[in-house]
């Protein structure tokens, strides 16, 4: 997955983190982020996005590292 | 095999409008037969319904009485005079007569005086065996005319053919008015008018000017309301009256009227609004009326082609090698690349089964999940903000529920121009004297509805749907307008509580959003007051709503603002997203989105997925596969090799046209099944002809869930339809696909979809058409959504944090672009740029307001380059105040204006819905095409090139 790739994912979880969890507290965000890219998101994506965890200077939020990892618990890939 | 439809039980025209069917019964004695109807009814429709048929001309049941012909004069004991039957109200104990010595000497009287001054070219007459003057005159036996026919007349009148596809021959008209009442009353436009007095009195069109030149959106209101061949198709002058007909469903947008498809053999005459449509009730608009030449332009692909690369000619094959083509090379790059390196694009524009059968393809042949549809670009934030907070993706009306609403918002829509049909009926309700409240950066036709009770413009920047709408919540919270009763029934109370505090928090307010959405505090207030106090509250919305950055959260900001007010659930009120296409709603609920099987069950319900395995004896994938834009990404970065398109064009329809470019030249086979040569499919390796709505048997599902026939009228061009063609994919890559007709995948579809378990062919036929949900609890379907319940138990409010998109103007880009439509071409333009539609636009243009047009020193029709974060184009100016300053707006209809090479790929945070309603521009005078237009012409060129000489004679004008 190249650099541009990996960003545009980043983008996107990034926008579905300030759409998706003003007025939860930081527990319900990450699930409910985790939730969103579980049902929504292509395999590739999730495998990509799980990746970046591992990748310095991504650009992913902490809230959105959380949400990834817990996405990376799930094991469903 | 064509199938034909009896219309006769809808055909019959009873004179004047049905009552309301719930009104107090009344019995009256016609012609000494005893008949009850509902209190109102007139006379003559009493009459008509006993099957007593009394002559008439200036009435007809579209129509309210008009009284000013006189032939239809009964008697009525006890009263005197010959009272016309079309204006006199039934009364209890009314006894009448229609037939005896006087009456048929008064009818005869009248008749003679408009046969004194008609021309007797009846034989020679493009309406000869089609007009109601012949027929009455035969009903009331004339036989002389005893003024003669030497006096004043007006036979010598001036024709007017300036009209593409109607004829205006003033001297057979009898000015019964009819085509100027089907103007005000059906159309709602007022461009007809009876001019002078008397003797002297004649149809107008405008002020006195050629129809073309007047007012007039050519919706054949008029046509189709006239008794005589005054106002006449061209097509029927042509060819001469058909010979029969077949009741359809229009292949344009998601109103999804119903027409006869009037025939001469398998030549098309002219399509007539179908009056039993239960979506249209027999109006049309100029799109479905009369643009359906493409379907036999000499632009049709009729042969399948094939080709190794993109620079290569095409070649002529059969359809058996074109198939075998095409799936030995998807199972080369499934075998070097892996099982996720293709996918399938489905379309809204054919049938549900045809879509249905699609992605079927891609699930069980390809094995992954790699499907989607256009909805994509346009209504995917409605699925998944309707399902988040009422449980359904799904308008919550049907359209002639906007009768019974009384204050009506429309945001981010455009019905005039891309539902006019619908349009033409929400203008009649304001005539009626609903509120009407626009919430759009520029002020829409809806808002010059003439005779307009009460209208309300919110003219809001583009990009702030989201914080008017929680500021329309914040009114109805902080004035203590909600329904406490309905949110207490009906609501999940913990949801809303949580919302509750989040909207009232001050910085919601109107005033503290003033600043966002530049629309006034006081503008906002008043606009929340009407919708929450006046009673039934009606929003219809469209991509104005979706195609942002936030569309699933202002769809979501909508549901609460009904739910907050108890607007649902009910006539007169609801969540309504006007859907674009067609077919988009029936592609939607047919599974193409990758994380949803149809009926919107998902990939991942092992329940639901067992069921699909089970009838289709494969495996299927628990996980969602990609959608089109992450289709585009994995082309480009080499993860995605192979595309199925099925009549789409996403190289013409989708943001950002650079990239999507890029996306498809990656591509190591792309099989574009379409029509035309469409701009998607001059970068494929395998061109499948299509079939056109006309070709094939199926179903299309509007915008209000309604299920309605497509029917063949003949047969398809290129030997097969669309769907018989995916079957022959489906085989030749192992999967083989059993079906002898449509109906029988419909039988499939029934049984894996809860929602359409009661749909089939013999119900649709006796019903003409069905509302999804109809199983078990819904026998006859659903008109209304959420009358008792939601399908997720109580009403969920989201909360709607505003979040500004990234696209913003800055001194670089200092103006805002937004992209619509317009009434007389359609979507891509694909079809509607192959018909006479062109007269009215034949290129796009850039609407700019004169205050920013001066400041660059920019007049009417210069060239303009507009240039984004994404690309360059270059399109002609048109200066106009329904503009605000600082936005700019344009359409896409036409390939070369390149109106996507400027949007951007910045999308929807849920769905990746394009936002191509904000891209930050600049705009300039230039003198020559952009570097991109060039580019694209020489490509057309190249392309064109490639096509097999006998095609490229063919399609030559």
């Amino acid at each position: 997955m190249s650099h541009e790739q990996d960003a545009q994912l980043v983008r996107m979880v990034n926008q579905i983190i300030a759409n998706l969890t003003p007025g939860r507290d930081q527990d319900a965000a990450a699930a409910e982020v985790c939730a969103h890219l579980e049902k929504f998101w292509a395999r590739p994506m999730k495998q990509s996005i799980i990746a970046c965890l591992e990748k310095d200077d991504t650009g992913l939020s902490t809230l959105a590292k959380r949400s990834v990892r817990l996405l990376k618990t799930k094991d469903r890939l | 095999m064509i199938q034909h439809f009896d219309p006769s039980q809808h055909a019959k025209d009873l004179g004047t409008p049905a009552p309301d069917a719930d009104a107090t019964p009344v019995s009256v004695e016609i012609d000494g037969v005893e008949i009850t109807v509902p209190e109102g009814t007139s006379v003559l429709r009493a009459a008509a319904l006993a099957d007593i048929n009394i002559p008439k001309l200036c009435a007809t049941d579209s129509l309210e009485a008009f009284g000013s012909c006189r032939l239809c004069a009964v008697q009525v004991e006890g009263k005197r005079g010959t009272p016309a039957a079309c204006t006199t109200p039934v009364a209890e104990g009314m006894r009448v007569t229609t037939q005896n010595d006087r009456l048929a000497r008064l009818r005869r009287n009248v008749m003679e005086l408009y046969i004194s001054d008609h021309p007797l070219d009846c034989l020679t007459c493009p309406a000869n065996g089609d007009c109601e003057l012949q027929d009455m005159a035969g009903t009331v036996g004339l036989r002389e005319v005893r003024y003669g026919f030497e006096g004043e007349n007006h036979l010598a009148a001036e024709q007017d053919h300036s009209n593409p596809y109607f004829s205006f021959d003033p001297s057979k008209c009898i000015v019964c008015s009819r085509c100027v009442r089907a103007c005000e009353e059906v159309q709602g436009t007022f461009a007809l008018t009876i001019d002078g007095r008397g003797f002297d009195s004649k149809v107008a069109a405008g002020q006195d000017e050629a129809f073309m030149d007047s007012e007039c959106v050519s919706c054949g209101a008029c046509v189709q309301a006239c008794p005589t061949s005054t106002l006449m198709e061209k097509s029927v002058i042509d060819a001469g009256q058909p010979e029969h007909s077949v009741i359809t469903t229009c292949a344009y947008c998601g109103v999804g009227c119903s027409f006869e498809a009037q025939m001469k053999g398998d030549q098309l005459v002219r399509m007539v609004p179908y009056k039993g449509g239960d979506a249209n009730h027999g109006h049309s608009c100029v799109k479905g009326r009369f643009a359906f030449g493409y379907a036999t332009h000499p632009d049709r692909i009729t042969t399948p082609m094939i080709r190794e690369a993109i620079d290569q000619p095409w070649r002529e094959v059969g359809w058996e090698e074109a198939i075998a083509f095409a799936a030995e090379r998807l199972q080369a790059i499934q075998a070097e690349h892996g099982r996720e390196s293709i996918g399938g694009i489905t379309s809204s524009r054919c049938t549900n089964e045809e879509t249905y059968l699609v992605q079927k393809l891609i699930r069980a042949a390809f094995g992954n999940n790699n499907t989607d549809t256009c909805a994509r670009v346009c209504h995917s934030p409605t699925g998944y903000g309707l399902k988040t907070t009422l449980g359904e993706s799904a308008g919550t009306q049907t359209f002639d529920s906007v009768m019974q609403a009384d204050a009506i918002i429309v945001i981010g829509a455009n019905p005039t121009d891309a539902h006019p049909v619908f349009g033409s009926l929400m203008r009649r309700r304001l005539r009626q004297g609903a509120s009407l409240i626009v919430a759009d950066p520029r002020r829409i036709d809806l808002l010059k509805t003439p005779h307009l009770a009460d209208a309300q413009h919110l003219p809001l920047r583009p990009g702030t749907n989201v914080a008017l709408v929680n500021a329309l919540a914040h009114v109805v919270v902080t004035e203590g307008l909600e329904d406490h009763d309905f949110i207490a029934a009906r609501c999940d109370t913990q949801a809303y509580r949580a919302w509750r505090d989040f909207i009232a928090e001050e910085r919601h307010s109107p005033e503290a959003s003033e600043a966002i959405t530049g629309v006034t505090a006081e503008a906002v207030r008043r606009a929340a007051r009407t919708y929450a106090t006046v009673g039934n509250g009606a929003i219809y919305y469209g991509l104005g709503v979706t195609e942002h950055s936030q569309g699933s959260t202002m769809v979501m900001g909508i549901a609460n603002l009904a739910l907050a007010t108890g607007n649902i659930g009910r006539e007169g009120v609801g969540v309504n997203p006007l859907r674009g296409q067609n077919n988009v709603q029936g592609s939607c609920d047919m599974g193409s989105f990758p994380h949803e099987l149809p009926g919107y069950q998902h990939v991942a319900d092992a329940e639901a997925r067992a069921r699909f395995e089970a009838a289709w004896g494969v495996a299927l994938d628990d996980e969602p596969g990609l959608r089109i834009p992450n289709m585009f990404d994995a082309a480009i970065e080499g993860s995605f090799k192979a595309l199925y398109v099925q009549g789409e064009d996403i190289a013409q329809s989708d943001p950002n046209t650079q990239h999507v470019e890029a996306a498809l030249k990656s591509l190591q086979c792309l099989i574009v099944q379409d029509i035309f040569l469409n701009e998607t499919a001059k970068y494929a390796h395998v061109l499948l002809p299509g079939s056109s709505f006309l070709e094939k048997d199926g179903t299309f599902t509007n915008a209000e869930r309604r299920i309605n026939r497509v029917r063949k009228v003949m047969a398809p061009l290129a030997g097969k339809a669309d769907w018989e063609v995916t079957v022959d994919l489906a085989r030749a890559l192992g999967y083989p696909m059993e079906y002898g007709h449509p109906s029988e995948i419909m039988d499939e579809i029934a049984r894996l979809t809860p929602s359409f378990a009661g749909v089939s062919y013999a119900k649709l036929e006796a019903h003409g058409s069905l509302q999804w949900p109809c199983n078990a609890e819904h026998p006859d379907g659903t008109p209304t959504l959420h009358e008792n319940d939601f399908p997720i138990g109580r009403g969920r409010f989201a909360i709607t944090e505003y979040v500004a998109t990234e696209e913003r103007a800055n001194r670089r880009f200092p103006l805002l672009m937004t992209t619509g439509r317009i009434l007389s071409q359609y979507n891509v333009g694909a079809q509607t740029r192959r018909t006479n539609n062109q007269v009215w636009h034949d290129e796009d243009l850039l609407e700019i307001h004169p205050s920013d047009a001066e400041l660059r020193g920019i007049q009417d029709s210069d060239w303009l380059g507009i240039s984004s974060r994404a690309g360059q184009t270059v399109l002609r100016a048109r200066l106009s105040e329904r503009m605000q300053p600082g936005v700019v707006y344009t359409t896409f209809h036409h390939p070369g204006s390149g109106a996507n090479v400027i949007t951007t790929d910045n999308s929807d945070w849920a769905t990746n819905c394009p936002e191509y309603k904000v891209t930050a521009v600049q705009v300039e005078k230039v003198s020559q095409p952009s570097a991109w237009q060039r580019r694209f012409e020489e490509f057309d060129r190249v392309q064109r090139g490639h096509l097999p000489e006998v095609v490229q004679r063919e399609a030559t004008p």
